[in-house]
């Protein structure tokens, strides 16, 4: 072989190894494909592709043991079925869309939604929704308005969640209080709370009332009683705080109390009680006689200790001055990629996932509230008093405003509340802070 | 001949300007072209998955982007870096990550270097006890974070110790105060493996006889120490502490699992910001110029301090 036949040879394989690289770069546009056109993606489709947040075991094996091969044996389609934990779902739903390869159908909370909607990702389930019959959607009710974005239906909710106050009925039996008798108001519960509280000198050795109070959950707890005394977060039309009210500075202030002070009925602030184990839950304990928690926590527990009397209270007011409201609404659910050449079979797998039959055994599988008010009759909500109280108090439930850039606007609001709980602020100067800050973030979000 | 009269007439001609021979192309043989592809994967990796991301996140720090966008970036100039100076969060969070950096730097090489003279030591088991010194380097992080945070948890293993000695126990995490002691805590004794094992080889680099003239010349321990094992550490001690103040200076993984950058965001470093700024809210633009400032002020803070321990000179 001569010099220069050589040299050529080498030239193009290194023209070849270095096209590969450049290409796959290119190839990486920055904004992804634009979003299909609905004309063009009828049905006829037979593939999808599905991505559900969590990693939940028993969700992974119903789904994709018993839920996904019903649905392609009634349909003939093929479905790909990704679990992602929770934590690298919006990394890779970010990254998936830059390089267009979002799937057809994906899973989220209701937090994530108007940031989607934002940036025209999503599809309108209103054209499909209007199909479905209307006692269909009356039965869905309690769960949609969670999933709407400014009235537009965007996510379809597999489930509701709400929190609401549990109990122990023996500590309350010791303690001389009536278990049949709940707290009717956030007052009441915690007068009760100091009734329950137990001490070891300064110390609390059993919490008579505990809210969550890690940052996320402080924002939640904030919310429950905000709700309850009649306030709001954010304005209807998603541009303005509203928090920053009398009744934010009252049930703030209550918070407070609540964890310090003489009068105070829990310690502990700033722990993250919803990433502990059912076993170490403080109502198992022992460290705690009442904490809101959701119907899954309360499910887990009671497994946990099959011993435990836990009852749930109904959704209350903040002081009987309003009516009652609990924080809650639509779970997680699902959202079809307004990218998808399926449009069709998505809404046709997202229909079928909540259907009555289907969407009974889901929640079941997973232990959570189910989106249909039809289910009370099921066996599931029938034999389970925790699900009949958290079933009865949706009508009351309340969810976080589904406004672009509300994950920012949580976090906002979360930092300067936890300024006030650690009575680093008064509750009225960190709520201003706060809805100084939140304005600002609503306005750079529009 | 001297030595300097060796060097200049060995020493190449400079060429004067002007009359220098055009400089012929040099062409490489085939054996050197084979030699470029086996270099050429390397080199690929290096370019795309490093320096590519680097000068796209440096683009990217001059615009405003979120990945979800349709539009893809758009050019913001400075404006990014500018709100960045009045960024009270901003600088919060560079004071805890020097705060962090500080915490556990100075233990973590003073402790180690302990260890190593230690197991710079002949005794029954040393392979053992270098070992078991070795083992925390070798487990992740996000594990040993794990496996702290129960320890520091309410019914944990130090608030269970506290109990059996009669004392109450601590929200270690919970607290302003204590929070940001107990993350340094757990990564001191994260560091100290590889620490102690870098520093052994730098001892056992240092000559023997220097130890034996200096005894035989009446120096006690501490003048040996002084004047033959700390000078003799200079180098693999600058190596230490500048990778130790890079590595440290970027602390995410223990954060995140421990705290989540709180109480009241005082373990809330820069690293953790620019995660939350660019995954949480999307902020791509905004989260690099973050990591541009971070990069600027680890590399100032690791030049110091070669330049504080290796001296002007090295």
């Amino acid at each position: 072989m001569s010099s220069s036949s050589s040299r050529g040879a080498a030239r193009r394989l290194l023209a070849l190894a270095l096209a590969g690289p450049v290409l796959a770069l290119s190839a990486c546009g920055l904004g992804g494909p634009p979003a299909a056109d609905p004309a063009e993606t009828g049905g006829g489709g037979t593939h999808l592709t599905v991505w559900f947040p969590g990693t939940n075991a028993t969700e992974i094996e119903l789904v994709t043991e018993t839920i996904v091969p019903r649905f392609e044996a009634e349909t003939g389609a093929t479905v790909d079925v990704t679990f992602l934990d929770w934590p690298d779902m919006s990394t890779k739903l970010n990254a998936a869309y830059v390089a267009g390869t979002a799937p057809d159908v994906f899973g989220h909370g209701p937090a994530a939604v108007a940031d989607f909607v934002a940036n025209e990702r999503l599809t309108d389930l209103g054209p499909f929704l209007e199909q479905l019959d209307p006692a269909d959607r009356e039965d869905m009710a309690a769960a949609l308005p969670g999933g709407q974005v400014e009235g537009t239906q965007y996510l379809m909710p597999l489930s509701l969640q709400a929190s609401l106050l549990v109990y122990d009925a023996d500590a309350f039996t010791e303690a001389g209080l009536d278990p049949d008798q709940p707290p009717a108001t956030w007052v009441e519960a915690k007068e009760v709370a100091r009734e329950l509280t137990e001490r070891d000198g300064d110390r609390i050795t059993r919490a008579g009332l505990l809210l969550p109070s890690h940052p996320i959950g402080l924002q939640q707890s904030f919310a429950t009683l905000l709700y309850a005394a009649g306030g709001s977060q954010i304005s209807p039309d998603g541009t303005r705080a509203t928090f920053a009210s009398p009744e934010g500075t009252q049930v703030l202030d209550y918070i407070t109390d609540a964890y310090s002070g003489e009068q105070a009925v829990a310690g502990s602030l700033g722990h993250d009680l919803s990433t502990l184990p059912p076993a170490q839950q403080p109502l198992v304990t022992g460290d705690a006689a009442m904490m809101i928690a959701t119907a899954p926590q309360v499910q887990q527990m009671m497994s946990a200790d099959p011993d435990l009397d836990l009852r749930v209270a109904p959704a209350m007011s903040f002081d009987g001055s309003t009516p009652p409201a609990a924080f809650g609404g639509a779970g997680p659910g699902l959202m079809i990629n307004a990218d998808s050449p399926e449009q069709e079979l998505a809404w046709e797998f997202i229909s079928y996932l909540v259907s009555p039959e289907v969407s009974v055994e889901y929640t079941e599988g997973i232990g959570a509230i189910p989106m249909r008010a039809s289910a009370a009759d099921s066996a599931y909500v029938s034999e389970s008093p925790v699900l009949q109280a958290f079933l009865a108090a949706a009508p009351d439930m309340v969810p976080n405003p589904n406004v672009a850039g509300w994950v920012q606007v949580r976090d906002t609001m979360a930092q300067h509340l936890e300024q006030a709980a650690n009575r680093k602020l008064p509750a009225e100067e960190a709520l201003s802070q706060a809805a100084a800050e939140v304005d600002d973030v609503l306005a750079r979000a529009r | 001949m001297s030595t300097l009269e060796q060097t200049a007439v060995r020493a190449p001609a400079a060429p004067t300007p002007g009359t220098a021979e055009p400089r012929r192309r040099r062409r490489l043989r085939p054996t050197q072209w084979i030699g470029v592809l086996f270099v050429l994967p390397a080199t690929l990796y290096v370019v795309v998955y490093q320096l590519v991301p680097v000068v796209y996140g440096l683009v990217l720090s001059f615009t405003e982007y979120s990945p979800l966008s349709r539009s893809g970036p758009e050019w913001v100039g400075v404006a990014n870096y500018l709100a960045l100076v009045g960024d009270d969060d901003f600088a919060r969070a560079l004071a805890v990550t020097g705060q962090y950096v500080l915490m556990v730097l100075p233990p973590t090489v003073a402790i180690a270097l302990g260890l190593a003279m230690l197991a710079n030591r002949p005794f029954r088991g040393i392979g053992v006890f270098r070992s078991a010194l070795y083992v925390p380097h070798i487990v992740s992080l996000t594990t040993v974070a794990v496996v702290w945070l129960w320890m520091y948890s309410p019914n944990g293993l130090f608030n269970e110790a506290l109990t059996g000695l009669g004392l109450p126990p601590q929200s270690w995490l919970l607290e302003e105060d204590t929070a940001m002691p107990a993350v340094a805590a757990m990564r001191v004794w994260k560091a100290l493996g590889s620490n102690m094992v870098l520093l052994l080889a730098g001892l056992q680099s240092i000559p023997r006889e220097l130890y034996e003239a200096a005894s035989t010349d009446g120096a006690g321990a501490w003048r040996r120490f002084r004047h033959i094992t700390l000078p003799g550490l200079r180098p693999i001690l600058t190596y230490v502490v500048a990778m130790d103040i890079i590595y440290l200076a970027q602390g995410f993984a223990e954060l995140f699992i421990l705290t989540g950058g709180g109480p009241l965001a005082s373990t809330t470093t820069v690293n953790y910001l620019i995660y939350t700024e660019a995954f949480q809210y999307n902020s791509f633009g905004s989260a690099s110029a973050m990591a541009f400032v971070l990069f600027a002020f680890i590399a100032a803070f690791s030049f110091l301090s070669i330049r504080g321990i290796a001296g002007r000179r090295s």
